[in-house]
Formats: structure tokens, C-alpha cells, sequence
């Protein structure tokens, strides 16, 4: 039996929802500090690296969301597209899934403006092309 | 058009795009059926995640894909009441005729005012980025329309009430 | 047409027609606010009879309105007891004793054509008649202690006239203004919304420099105008709206004036509904140009296919029934 007990492991939470949130946590404080220093680029490469998924980790993904949007909102728009070349696509994705997420909750507490949101889907877009979007649409696992 | 706009269309664009790749699937639940997935829902496995392109809080799209079949549902601006009954009118004249209209759906979703249902079907025997073309331009001269609408109500509005008084000089 | 003609249409061509050629007739037709007419003859037909229907004819009686008609159409009106059945008012025109010159037939015809307006202008006769009374008793009041006693002396008598079932005007005379409100329903939400923008304009245009001799105007939805507050049955849902006329002294300083401003206001009520109807048209006709539009651009992405002629093969084609 015990040689069986590995399939039962949920290898999408291996730390769990607590895991999930100290590390959401953790690296929310991180994106303040580089963003305040500027490097918009370190900000997104981290937060956009494995970013907490599955159920039962509301907080750590609103907590990363909102990383994100804050990172979103402190680039210039000259700056954008440069970022954008500099991910790579599982990280695009991941940052285009954001995108979607934040348009869906404006207007119910959101902070973010709509045409903020909107360059960033232009730019990513031209970078990443349609199959990201599709790749949001089909992806199971929510951010 | 205005600059905020134009990201707007961009985006429900390439969203619509991604989304347009449909295919025939035949209903898992009904042998012999062959139903819009995304009208039945009796197969979760076949949605897909749902996404939501918005400009502000009165003017978004909600496109909801499936295997074979596509809701897109938008609201539009409506500033104040008189855009609203425009609006209001504007739609259900335009949803009385959907037979017409193919792939307009009879009925809005909840929380939007109009809703096209585009399937499989739909994409085969049309060209699919001409699909989008109209989307597109529906968007576009539909706030135009009812900007236009409105303008010309105050300027009836304003002949009618002046040449009424100018009688009383 | 932008304003509305106060004259009625029929009548007149009718009575032009018959003036010169008299025939047998027998005509009934509407007019404005259900104002119902029958045009007949009767043994003879030289003796054309005009009656008329009017839904407020007991307010208007109690404001003269006969009176007034008596001096209108004098020998022509027929008393109570004569006038037609299911009908309020009625004149017999003799078409045998009728002026000769073209010019007083046409005057003639034109009077009788406004026989609903004449018939509706009596309580603003009235009240411009009681207005000069006010005026001449009018003292400024000198101390503060005499203005309660000024305020309760001037106000002339409030003129209800309902001239539609659930719509009424109110005429009140002022020592300096004759006051006249109007009350409207409108039906649907849409009308309501459309009403509004015009009342609003309606109140706006004043403020420009060519119209500034023109009448002052207020409108209220939802809540009746001071003036009438304390009549009792009044309505104030989402859907009435009350329009306030202030007419000064300008605008019935002589006879003329009065009598075409009489005749312009009691059309205000038409005029704004009649107005309403055509944006609704307009805009229905606007929207169903943009839904073929639309359907233009949808059909678009239908592909072309291309009809080709096909044969069997000795070469006979198919033929479609």
C-alpha cells in the first residue's frame, strides 16, 4: 500500500494552501521593494514565476494580483514591449491570464484603470500572439 | 477614434480571434443531438474559461468559448437616461430581427445588452475573420449611433421649443 | 410643419367645397384631445349643421364658453335644446343667406374652421378679463402687514379645465400675469424621457436674446407646481409632467395678441406629444437604415460561391424547377 502513497500527493499544492500564502506573501513584499527601486523587470520575473494555482489559495492569488497590477500600473508605456520580449512564454501566459483576471473584477472594487489594462493586452499580444490567449482560455487552472 | 477605443476593439479582437476555433461536436449527453455546448452546459469539460475584455465599468465583453460554439455578450455605454431607453430600443429592434442576423441571439445575458451566439456552423460557412470584421464594426457604430441618436433629439428638441415661443413675440 | 395649424382642416375644405356647390353631406371626424365634429345637412341642403363633442364642455360651459360662442357666431349657434343628440354645442350655417364676396366667405369659413378654438379660448378670456380687474384694484402693498392681506385678495379664480381624461389645464390670473399649467401624461417610459429633454429645451430657449418676449416657462415631473398643490386627486407618479406658462401683460395687450396667443397654447399639449411621435419615428426609421447596415457588413462574410453550370455526361444540363 505504502508504495502506492505517492499518487495521492497533489503535486499542484506541494506546500499547501499555508505554503502558498507565506510564499505569495513573501514575494509581494519582494515586487514592493524592486518596483520602488525600479527594476520593473526583476518585479515581473519574479512574481510571474510560479505563481500560487489550484483551490484553496484565494488570498495568496488575490495577494499576487495584486502584485502584479501594481507593477502594471508603475511601468512607463514606452517600457512596455521591452518587458514584454524579456519573459519567457510560460511567464507571458501567466501575465496575460493576469490581464483577463483584472479586467473581469473592475468595477467591483478594482483599482486599476481600464486602459492601463488594455495596452498591456495590445503589446502582449503583438509579442506573444493569439495561441496566449488561447492558452489562458483553455488553461483549467485558475490564477 | 478616440485613443481609449482603439485598444478596446484591439483587445475583443484578438480575444475573439483565439476564441473562434470551433469545431463539430456532437452532444455527449443526447445521442444524435448536436448543440451549442456553451447554451447546453451539460458538459463542463467541453467550456472553456470564460474571459471578460473591459474599458471602463459600463463598457465590456464577455466571451464565453466552448468547443463548438461562442457566446459573446457586450454592454455598452449608457451615460445617462436617455442613452439607456436609445440603447434599450436600439437592441431589441435589432434582436426582433435575428433571423436575420444569424448569429445574434433573441436574448441578452443577464447583465449585458446584447449577446451573439456563434457555432460551429456559423464559422464554417462564414469567413471567419469577416466574423470579427462585424463584431468589430458593431461595436464601433454602435456607440456612434446612439451618440448620434441623442444629439439629434436635443437638436429637434431645441427647433421645436424655439420656433414654439418665437410665436409669442 | 414644425408648429401646428389651430384651425381644423376638414371644415374648412369642406365648407370652401360646399359654399359653392351645395350637396347632401354627412361627415364625422375628430380633431385634437377627442374633440369629436359632425358636419351635416338636414331636410335642405342649403342647411349645413357643425356639432361638436368636447370632453371638458361642463367646464368650459361654466366659463362662458356659450357666451362667448353666442358673440362668435351670432344667429348661427342653436340653443341647448336644439343641439344635436350625443353633441355638446351646435351651429347651422345657411348656405342661402351666406355673404357674397370671396373675401368674407373666406373670413366666414376661417372662423367656423376654429370653432373648437374658439370654444376652448373662453376660460383664457375669462382670466385675462379678470387679470385687468386685479390690476386696476392692485395696490403696492405699503408694509409688511399688508401683504397677507394683498395675497389672499390676488389671486383671481383657479380655471380647471379638463380637456383630457387624465390631463388638465389650470388658468389662474395674477394682478401682473396670467399663470397657465398644464398637466401631461406620458404613456410609456420612452415618451417620458423624450418629453423631458423637450420641456427642458423648452425652458432653455428662453434664455436667448431673440426669445426673451416670450411667455416664462417651468416644468416639473413627479411634483404638482405650488400653485396648484392643494387641489385634491392630483397625480404624482414618474410618468406626469406639469408645464407652467407664465403669460404677462405683453402677451394679451390687445385683442389680436390675445386671441393668437389663446390660440397658440391651447396646442401647447399636441404640439409637444406630435413632436415626441416624430423623434420616435425618426429614430425608428435612423434605427432600421443601421440594422440593414449591420446586416450588409454580417453578409459580407458569407463566401461567394460561385454558380457554375453543370452538365450530365452527354452534355444535357440540369434544369431548376
Amino acid at each position: 500500500m505504502s508504495e502506492y502513497a505517492f499518487r495521492k500527493i497533489d503535486i499542484d499544492a506541494p506546500r499547501g494552501p499555508a505554503g502558498a500564502l507565506s510564499d505569495a506573501k513573501a514575494k509581494s513584499g519582494e515586487v514592493r521593494g524592486l518596483v520602488s527601486k525600479g527594476d520593473i523587470a526583476g518585479a515581473l520575473n519574479l512574481i510571474l514565476t510560479d505563481p500560487p494555482y489550484g483551490d484553496g489559495v484565494d488570498e495568496a492569488k488575490n495577494l499576487t494580483s495584486s502584485a502584479v497590477l501594481l507593477i502594471l500600473n508603475s511601468t512607463r508605456t514606452a517600457e512596455i514591449p521591452n518587458h514584454l520580449k524579456n519573459l519567457d512564454p510560460e511567464q507571458q501566459d501567466h501575465l496575460m491570464a493576469y490581464l483577463y483576471k483584472a479586467m473581469g473584477t473592475e468595477g467591483h472594487g478594482g483599482d486599476v484603470s481600464g486602459s492601463v489594462l488594455l495596452t498591456w493586452h495590445e503589446k502582449l499580444t503583438e509579442v506573444a500572439g493569439v495561441g496566449c490567449i488561447v492558452r489562458v482560455m483553455t488553461d483549467r487552472r485558475t490564477l | 477614434m478616440s485613443n481609449t477605443l482603439r485598444p478596446y476593439l484591439n483587445a475583443v479582437r484578438a480575444t475573439l480571434t483565439a476564441a473562434l476555433t470551433l469545431e463539430n461536436f456532437s452532444s455527449q449527453v443526447v445521442e444524435r443531438h448536436n448543440k451549442p455546448e456553451i447554451e447546453a452546459a451539460t458538459s463542463p469539460e467541453v467550456l472553456l474559461h470564460p474571459l471578460i475584455v473591459s474599458r471602463n465599468e459600463s463598457e465590456r465583453v464577455l466571451i464565453e468559448p466552448s468547443v463548438n460554439s461562442l457566446r459573446l455578450s457586450i454592454a455598452i455605454k449608457q451615460a445617462d437616461e436617455i442613452e439607456k431607453i436609445l440603447c434599450h430600443k436600439f437592441t431589441r429592434f435589432m434582436m426582433m430581427r435575428a433571423e436575420g442576423f444569424v448569429i445574434l441571439r433573441r436574448k441578452p445575458l443577464p447583465g449585458y445588452d446584447i449577446s451573439f451566439l456563434i457555432t460551429n456552423f456559423h464559422s464554417e460557412s462564414m469567413l471567419k475573420h469577416k466574423l470579427v470584421d462585424f463584431i468589430i464594426q458593431f461595436m464601433e457604430d454602435v456607440d456612434k449611433e446612439i451618440s448620434e441618436m441623442k444629439l439629434s433629439l436635443n437638436a429637434r428638441a431645441r427647433i421645436v421649443a424655439e420656433s414654439y415661443l418665437a410665436t409669442f413675440a | 410643419m414644425i408648429l401646428l395649424e389651430s384651425h381644423s382642416i376638414i371644415i374648412q375644405d369642406v365648407l370652401t367645397d360646399r359654399f359653392e356647390k351645395p350637396s347632401r353631406m354627412d361627415i364625422q371626424f375628430v380633431d385634437f384631445d377627442h374633440v369629436r365634429f359632425h358636419l351635416s345637412t338636414g331636410e335642405s341642403k342649403t342647411q349645413v349643421t357643425l356639432s361638436m363633442g368636447i370632453h371638458c364642455w361642463p367646464d368650459l360651459l361654466k366659463y362662458g364658453a356659450r357666451e362667448h360662442l353666442q358673440n362668435e357666431y351670432a344667429g348661427m349657434l342653436l340653443d341647448p335644446s336644439q343641439t344635436e343628440p350625443e353633441y355638446d354645442v351646435s351651429i347651422v350655417i345657411d348656405l342661402e343667406k351666406i355673404p357674397s364676396s370671396q373675401e368674407e366667405r373666406t373670413a366666414l369659413i376661417h372662423k367656423l374652421s376654429l370653432f373648437k378654438a374658439t370654444a376652448m379660448s373662453a376660460p383664457f378670456l375669462a382670466a385675462f378679463e379678470e387679470e385687468s380687474a386685479l390690476e386696476a384694484n392692485y395696490k403696492d402693498p405699503a408694509g409688511a402687514s399688508q401683504i397677507d392681506v394683498e395675497q389672499s385678495v390676488d389671486a383671481g379664480e383657479l380655471k380647471i379645465v379638463r380637456y383630457r381624461e387624465e390631463e388638465a389645464m389650470y388658468i389662474q390670473a395674477r394682478h401682473d400675469r396670467v399663470t397657465v399649467i398644464f398637466s401631461t401624461v406620458f404613456k410609456e417610459e420612452t415618451d417620458r424621457v423624450y418629453g423631458r429633454v423637450f420641456l427642458q429645451e423648452f425652458v432653455d430657449a428662453r434664455r436667448l436674446q431673440s426669445l426673451q418676449s416670450a411667455p416664462q416657462v417651468n416644468y416639473s415631473n413627479r411634483e404638482p407646481p405650488l400653485e396648484i398643490r392643494h387641489l385634491p386627486g392630483l397625480k404624482n407618479g414618474e410618468d406626469c409632467g406639469y408645464v407652467t406658462f407664465v403669460l404677462s401683460k405683453r402677451h394679451f395687450a390687445n385683442p389680436t395678441q390675445a386671441q393668437s396667443t389663446i390660440l397658440r397654447i391651447q396646442l401647447f399639449r399636441d404640439y409637444l406629444h406630435y413632436h415626441i411621435k416624430c423623434s420616435k419615428a425618426y429614430m425608428h426609421s435612423r434605427m432600421r437604415y443601421r440594422v440593414a447596415e449591420f446586416l450588409k457588413v454580417l453578409n459580407r462574410a458569407k463566401p461567394e460561391v460561385a454558380v457554375v453550370e453543370r452538365r450530365t455526361a452527354t452534355g444535357r444540363t440540369f434544369r431548376t424547377r
